[in-house]
């Protein structure tokens, strides 16, 4: 069995189990709403106005707003959608993969990783809706008995694999996430002094009663829907992988993007939980919560992982070369490496093959600050990548006549920055009115990981 | 104190619950249930409980499985057969969407049957024996049947102090 204490104490300050209750609690129960959170509020509105207004330029007057022409057929759209699926990775990634490998660290991180996957997904999913230019015929794409043959969808394509395999990660996480709210709900039911908090966490805790035949039950059916929704992980991506290594793009058609972005989409989602959880424990004065070791274990993560990116980057060069073919060799050393969109192609080079890699430092792994900073260059690296795969691509393929560059337009930047107003409001709503940490996980480890002393630093 | 029918033995550490529990079974009392602010698991194998849901699981699992291919062969083969690049009607890649509705179907089933057989829904009222235990105590439950004298009420009382319990109570729950 893996040594849970490997990580050393996980809740510092000699917490009882009142204190993680009062702790976890207090934010959601307390009447008043801190300053900070109405002006991240009103930012977050307004970008999702703007959004909104995107939107509606979108279907009002089609998809000719987008700066997509005749060979780069998929711009921003897409790039956002895989860059949004990959935070949405990160959830189910930490929950569920470390639950199964008895990583108790994740107690304190999960649930705020499983909020960011719902609101990541669902700001995804805007996309492919909207780029279907008539929105309200978008329930075509589902298997529905109808009077045109009855016609099927086509359930060979990797596109309606995605619209199935999405809907359905986006359900099972939901689920997942609002089953281990539960017993939390029913500890602020009791908690409460508020008659209307009472009625509806009460409503929301569905009558949670914590008896050991509760307890065993839930404990089963949680690690059941985890244990079947953890594969989804694998297959979610390599799905929308699939979008582009079906096709015969110079620089798509191949075998390596399936895992490729598989371990993408974990390193982008990692990054975001560790640029969010740094937020939420600064401003929430949790740092006995998410401790020093829960950044230092987050940050090792990345490390392989980058690592990882690296040889993906590096052996998708290699290939192109040692497939001697022109096209695959013309993609990657001349309109990559020094093409229109070198830029682009080096920032996602740097960003997360070579700056992560500061992370073997310990003196970087201890500076929050820096931990912070390169959390933010591997989101920024992980969105290159998508616009480098996309629209290299796209803009140079087999016939120079077609060859045409991209820019978005305001609406596309608009329909963008409305999902990132979407995406930080809804946090700030699942910050202010639920249990952002587990809080019966917690207690859970409290005594286990606290036994040991603070100077036993056996983890180094 | 003759009419009540619940003797509560409330804890505030998780081990010494525990270990109260095995001090109880050894002496002969029947635990009726023990409720805790997170999972106690070494209280389950002593209280002999289990649970079939893992079995029901599979069973969903396998009539997703079994349910996609049979409407993925229905509609591609018998309904309307379409040739898309000349794949075969009866394809391969079938396994994907199988394999997501697999999961789909296990995993919504599992939550139902959880609920189900929890009895829980949205808005259910309760009545905990303490509400103490959604937050740091630990409680637990011992059944006062009729033929339970004052004499076997005040053993089982000296039984859960001596155990380590902080406060005994009785309860009409």
């Amino acid at each position: 069995m893996y040594n849970i204490k490997a990580r050393g104490v996980l809740i510092e300050g000699n917490k009882g189990y009142h204190d993680i209750t009062r702790d976890i609690t207090n934010p959601l129960l307390s009447k008043t709403t801190p300053s900070w959170w109405w002006v991240a509020a009103f930012i977050a509105t307004s970008m999702l106005i703007w959004g909104v207004w995107g939107f509606y330029n979108t279907i009002a007057v089609g998809t000719g707003t987008w700066g997509l022409n005749n060979s780069v057929s998929w711009g921003w759209a897409i790039i956002n959608f895989v860059w949004w699926i990959g935070i949405g990775h990160a959830g189910t990634a930490f929950s569920i993969f470390l639950l199964v490998l008895h990583q108790k660290w994740r107690t304190s991180i999960n649930r705020a990783a499983e909020a960011m996957t719902i609101f990541a997904v669902m700001a995804a999913g805007m996309f492919p809706l909207i780029h279907m230019g008539r929105i309200w015929d978008g329930f075509y794409v589902f298997p529905y008995p109808n009077t045109r043959g009855p016609l099927w969808v086509n359930f060979n394509s990797p596109l309606f694999w995605d619209v199935t395999a999405i809907s359905t990660y986006l359900t099972a996480s939901f689920l997942f996430w609002y089953v281990g709210m539960m017993p939390d709900f029913a500890s602020i039911r009791e908690r409460t002094v508020s008659k209307i908090k009472k009625k509806i966490y009460g409503i929301l805790s569905f009558g949670w009663l914590g008896s050991a035949r509760g307890w065993l039950r839930f404990e089963t059916a949680a690690l059941l829907m985890g244990g079947l929704t953890a594969p989804l992980v694998v297959s979610v991506h390599s799905i929308v992988a699939m979008d582009f290594a079906a096709g015969i793009v110079p620089g798509w058609h191949s075998t390596i993007f399936p895992p490729f972005f598989v371990v993408g989409a974990i390193f982008s989602g990692f990054a975001m939980v560790l640029t969010m959880m740094i937020i939420v424990r600064k401003v929430y004065k949790y740092e006995e919560y998410v401790t020093q070791r829960h950044l230092d274990a987050i940050a090792r993560v990345l490390t392989f992982v980058s690592l990882i990116m690296g040889v993906a980057y590096i052996s998708e060069i290699f290939i192109s070369w040692y497939s001697d073919s022109p096209y695959e060799m013309y993609v990657f050393f001349k309109n990559r490496a020094i093409g229109d969109y070198a830029f682009e192609f080096w920032a996602m080079i740097t960003c997360n093959a070579i700056i992560p890699q500061l992370f073997w430092f310990k003196k970087i792994r201890t500076n929050i600050t820096m931990v912070f900073i390169i959390s933010i260059f591997i989101n920024i690296g992980m969105w290159f990548e998508r616009f480098v795969i996309v629209v290299t691509s796209l803009s140079k393929t087999w016939l120079p006549s077609t060859w045409h560059a991209y820019t978005p337009t305001v609406t596309e930047v608009a329909i963008y920055v409305g999902t990132l107003g979407f995406f930080v409001l809804g946090i700030l709503l699942f910050l202010r009115f639920l249990p952002m940490m587990a809080v019966s996980e917690l207690k859970g480890v409290l005594k286990e990981t606290s036994l040991i002393t603070e100077n036993t630093n056996n983890h180094e | 104190m003759n009419n009540q029918s619940q003797i509560l033995g409330v804890f505030d550490d998780p081990d010494v619950v525990t270990a109260a529990v095995k001090e109880l079974l050894q002496n002969n009392v029947s635990v009726k249930d023990v409720f805790s602010p997170f999972p106690l698991e070494h209280v389950w194998e002593m209280l002999k409980m289990k649970t079939r849901i893992p079995y029901a699981t599979f069973i969903y699992g396998a009539l997703g499985t079994a349910g996609t291919f049979a409407f993925l062969y229905w509609t591609s083969v018998i309904d309307y057969p379409l040739t898309f690049g000349g794949k075969p009607h009866n394809s391969l890649s079938f396994a994907v969407l199988m394999f997501v509705l697999t999961i789909l179907s296990g995993v919504i089933f599992t939550l139902a049957t959880y609920l189900v057989r929890e009895k829980m829904w949205p808005g259910k009222k309760v009545s905990m024996p303490d509400t103490r235990t959604m937050d740091d105590k630990f409680v637990i439950v011992i059944d006062r049947d009729k033929n339970m004298d004052d004499d076997a009420v005040r053993k089982i009382d000296a039984l859960l102090k001596k155990s380590g319990a902080v406060e005994v109570n009785m309860s009409n729950v």
